[in-house]
């Protein structure tokens, strides 16, 4: 299990992370979200150990990360990069060499990474020659090919094509049936939405929301229902809502109603009403709740802190 | 688990030089620059050989009488029994420099020179050779008894342990010269590659997925290390043709200017200089090297390792020019001091030990300083490498790598 308990980094006047707080359970998935200059790379990189918290704590499994875990634990960072002139599959032995891998092992593993990755045809070539989508694969291989119990990516959708995309959401996939735990951060909140069992949203350095994403549903104050026809008797009913907001009318009524409204009885005012062809009760999506946290202070009920 | 990640480190780094192009053609071009340097000075010689060609001219008992003389200092080609001023095609066809005209009156033996360029055949020499001829004629001493009383035994006594001639001694500075240069280059040459590898590191960003694999300490003496073995195996081998060049005996390399000696053969190097050679490359080098790498962690592009790197060559240069001076004046106090300075004493020390007799508190003195200036380097090195190989943007300024080192 990671725990990151109150942690701080600061670079002398600029506080790059105040207050960040999360438990990662083991083989779990986890979404890291926040805006551009929110803190994540900054938490990722005190997690694998490249900056020291200046304030706080995390912990592997209930002990501080020192040299022998992080061997254990693997990153992908935001900035890619690989040694231009190096051959693919010599690049990923190098980087399992490094954590610790010996031979046959190490090529064997090599060997496997560079097929589920489609990358055989490559793998003599050196990475300077490959395609972006292609060297970022061998990154990820870099980072993943000691097996590692903690792998961290740092936006690994970013630059693929939606084919790689699958074939990296797929290999993550892989590793999650595996038992890896798995750190992730995205702006594509769709594919974190597939993959990840619990988020936490920063901005500014510090904890928005957190929790799983039927957690953070729940905490979300309101919902939006969608009624079919656009007639008048109906529009009435649910400007009785207390609290509702009509959204928009585009063939059918949109309606921002709070979380507590009980949606059985709302259903039979409506039919009394008029002859309802469809209602929907819209639940907010990953990325509404995470446009909604990065741009409001900290709610109470969080799911998580 | 540290020393297994150097060692990973190490020869990953080891491999990846020894594939690289310009690791093999510093070594090719290395051997050349060997073999450029023992050659080059027979080539200077076969010339001046050349230019020193004279052809004789005059009464044949007179020429007879001048000839030995005359070949201590000249090469003696021929007679030229022509009259009148001789020709220049006839020099050019008979590759002689000068003819000497030598010819007896009242006042004594008479000499008329003529010479392609009169710069290049010294008439004092002419004079002073050819003094015999005139006392035997004016006194009536046999050459050979004149020959005797000119040549005043002188016996050269060193009043320091370390050499016994003038010719031990100049063979020596001949040595350090050598050895100075071959310094100088493989530190600065090794130093830079470690700098352009840290460079690429950074700048092709792969030195984030590094630092979260690896300490950055291990990384760093890995790339030092590595670099250190290949340098020292690098200058073995151009030694070894140095070595066999000179041991098929075409390898003499000329005493610096200004001193008497004919020079030394690399044959000649004495294992104590080897010892000093390499102790003081590994000082030199660990404390070029890893400032040069932490130094290029902080650059962004490429194209700033000049500037940036620029003012941290100044003490590496000015070790060698101080250890270049210290040939010729090893006990002056300057000397003495920069000897004991870090970047500069694996120099001038190497130097002093070369050339004279260095206390050996001295040397131990300058040992200590220096591997203790090794392990600050080490240790702020380390620090700035760390920092610096995450810092993308702007160069930054002085006071932010301050705070970086201390956070």
């Amino acid at each position: 299990m990671l725990t990151a308990s109150h942690i701080r980094k600061e670079f002398g006047s600029v506080s790059a992370v105040r207050d960040v707080s999360f438990t990662i359970p083991r083989g779990s998935t986890f979404g890291l979200l926040g805006p551009n200059g929110a803190g994540k790379t900054t938490t990722m990189r005190m997690i694998v150990g490249i900056y020291p918290v200046d304030g706080g704590s995390i912990t592997w499994n209930g002990a501080a990360i020192d040299d022998r875990s992080r061997r254990r634990f693997g990153y992908l960072p935001e900035e890619r990069g690989l040694y231009g002139k190096m051959k693919v599959r010599e690049q990923i032995v190098y980087f399992g060499r490094l954590h610790g891998l010996h031979d046959p092992e190490i090529g064997e593993r090599a060997d496997t990474w560079i097929r589920q990755l489609g990358l055989g045809g490559y793998a003599q070539r050196p990475c300077g020659e490959l395609s972006k989508g292609n060297q970022q694969k061998v990154q990820v291989a870099c980072a993943a090919v000691h097996d590692p119990e903690l792998l961290i990516l740092d936006e690994p959708f970013s630059g693929l094509d939606p084919v790689n995309a699958d074939v990296l959401l797929n290999m993550l996939n892989d590793l999650k049936k595996r038992g890896t735990t798995l750190v992730l951060s995205s702006h594509q909140m769709w594919q974190l939405e597939q993959i990840c069992d619990t988020f936490c949203i920063i901005t500014d350095g510090e904890n928005r929301a957190s929790g799983t994403l039927q957690e953070l549903r729940s905490a979300w104050p309101t919902r939006v229902v969608k009624v079919e026809p656009a007639t008048a008797a109906l529009r009435t009913v649910l400007d009785r809502i207390p609290h509702a907001r009509a959204l928009e009318t585009n063939g059918a009524l949109y309606y921002e109603v709070p979380a507590s409204t009980t949606y059985p009885a709302l259903l039979r005012e409506l039919v009394d009403a008029d002859a309802v062809t469809r209602f929907d009760a819209i639940e907010p999506s990953l990325q509404d709740i995470y446009l909604h946290a990065i741009s409001n202070p900290p709610p109470t009920g969080n799911a998580h802190e | 688990m540290l020393m297994s990640e150097i060692i990973t480190v190490y020869s990953a780094e080891v491999m990846r030089r020894l594939r690289s192009r310009t690791f093999f053609l510093g070594l090719v071009f290395g051997i050349i620059g060997v073999v450029v340097i023992i050659e080059l000075p027979q080539w200077f010689d076969s010339y001046s050989r050349q230019t020193d060609r004279i052809l004789l001219a005059g009464n044949p008992q007179l020429v007879a009488a001048a000839r030995p003389l005359l070949a201590k200092d000249f090469v003696v080609a021929g007679n030229w029994d022509g009259s009148g001023a001789p020709s220049l095609e006839m020099l050019k066809a008979r590759r002689a420099a000068a003819v000497v005209a030598i010819a007896r009156g009242a006042s004594g033996v008479r000499v008329t020179l003529y010479a392609k360029d009169p710069g290049m055949i010294s008439a004092s020499q002419l004079r002073r050779d050819l003094v015999p001829l005139n006392l035997q004629f004016d006194a009536g001493i046999r050459p050979q008894r004149i020959g005797a009383l000119l040549n005043i035994p002188v016996r050269t006594q060193s009043l320091v342990a370390k050499f016994g001639t003038a010719a031990e001694s100049d063979a020596a500075r001949a040595v350090a010269y050598i050895l100075l240069v071959l310094l100088y280059i493989l530190i600065m040459v090794n130093s830079q590659l470690i700098m352009s590898s840290v460079a690429e590191e950074k700048t092709s960003r792969i030195a984030e997925l590094l630092v979260a694999s690896v300490n950055p300490g291990a990384l760093l003496a890995g790339k030092v290390g590595a670099s250190a073995t290949l340098a020292l195996g690098q200058m073995a081998i151009w030694v070894a043709v140095a070595w066999a060049l000179s041991a098929s005996g075409q390898g003499q390399v000329a005493a610096p200017s200004g001193s008497e000696g004919s020079g030394f053969s690399f044959t000649g190097i004495s294992s104590s200089d080897v010892a000093g050679f390499v102790v003081f490359f590994l000082v030199g080098f660990l404390q070029t090297s890893t400032l040069f790498a932490a130094i290029a962690s902080l650059i962004n592009r490429t194209e700033d390792l000049g500037s940036i790197a620029g003012p941290m060559f100044v003490p590496v240069v000015a070790g060698f020019i101080i250890a270049i001076s210290a040939l010729a004046v090893p006990d002056s106090p300057a000397v003495i001091v920069t000897s004991f300075i870090p970047l500069i004493a694996p120099f001038v020390m190497f130097a002093r030990i070369v050339v004279s007799s260095v206390p050996a508190w001295q040397i131990a003195a300058s040992l200590a300083i220096n591997i203790a200036a090794i392990c600050a380097i080490a240790v702020l090195g380390g620090k700035i490498y760390r920092v610096g190989m995450l810092l993308y943007g702007r160069t930054p300024r002085l006071s932010q790598i301050w705070h970086a080192i201390n956070a």
